[in-house]
């Protein structure tokens, strides 16, 4: 078991968050978006080996949030609530 | 036809339904009101005049009217009688969502309440967490104290589940005392 930071809620346990991709991996806008952006949208991941960035959702209490985590070590560095905005 | 119902046990009859082990009573309590606050909970605290934030996870509440925090911006407020205010949004900023009929509530005591929690739920009872809303049991439910016994509150249609669970929970509370 893991402890995961909800920035509302404190740590509790990995099992009551759920991953929402990776920050910055923003929808495209418009009509006129070129398909290789859309697909780079849906299909690419960054997928590091280290220090990533991700959006986490709390899902007890609803907070939506960007953790800073290490995919090797499982160390989690950070997370900060969204506050509306799309994190870059 | 099939009847699909038989797949399921019978819910118990509430209002008599009782859990009992060395040291550990559970029971449901019936007839709360029961209201979600969602929205700018400052507005909400101004015109009901109750206290805005709401105990958290394991958080002590107290009396016939108190809240419980559910998220940033949503409380569950819960009274024995009902509240003078009414469901539907409110130009202040907050909606009101009646929630008795959603929420089934139960209520434990005892001594052997530390080994209950410790079964349900890897959250430490004596470090504050600001939201109640919690998983126990495998499921979502809103976990805190009240008047020094341990309520908690479940989707409805989760209750016959729950109730399961927690008549087994006993039964290895006793085993183990």
């Amino acid at each position: 078991m893991q402890l995961f930071p909800c920035p509302f809620c404190g740590p509790r346990d990995e099992t009551e968050f759920h991953y929402g991709g990776d920050a910055g991996n923003a929808r495209p806008d418009g009509g006129d978006v070129p398909i290789d952006r859309w697909a780079g949208y849906l299909y690419l991941r960054s997928n590091p080996k280290g220090a990533a960035r991700e959006i986490w959702v709390h899902m007890n209490c609803g907070e939506f949030f960007v953790m800073e985590r290490d995919t090797l070590t499982h160390t989690v560095l950070s997370s900060a609530e969204l506050g509306g905005e799309h994190a870059a | 036809m099939r009847d699909l119902a038989e797949k399921w046990s019978a819910a118990p009859d509430w209002q008599s339904a009782t859990i009992n082990a060395p040291g550990f009573v559970m029971s449901a309590v019936l007839g709360l009101d029961q209201l979600l606050v969602s929205g700018d909970l400052d507005p909400w605290a101004r015109l009901s005049g109750m206290e805005g934030t709401g105990v958290g996870a394991f958080g002590a509440a107290q009396g016939d009217r108190y809240a419980a925090r559910l998220a940033r911006d949503r409380l569950l407020v819960v009274s024995n009688a009902p509240l003078a205010i009414a469901a539907g949004w409110h130009a202040e900023g907050f909606a009101v969502t009646a929630i008795s009929a959603g929420l089934q509530v139960f209520e434990a005591e005892g001594p052997a309440l530390d080994a209950f929690i410790a079964r349900g739920t890897t959250l430490d009872p004596r470090q504050s967490s600001a939201s109640a809303a919690l998983s126990f049991a495998g499921i979502s439910a809103i976990v805190y104290r009240h008047d020094g016994k341990l309520r908690i509150h479940v989707d409805r249609g989760l209750a016959a589940y729950l109730w399961t669970w927690m008549e087994q929970a006993a039964g290895h509370i006793a085993a183990d005392d």
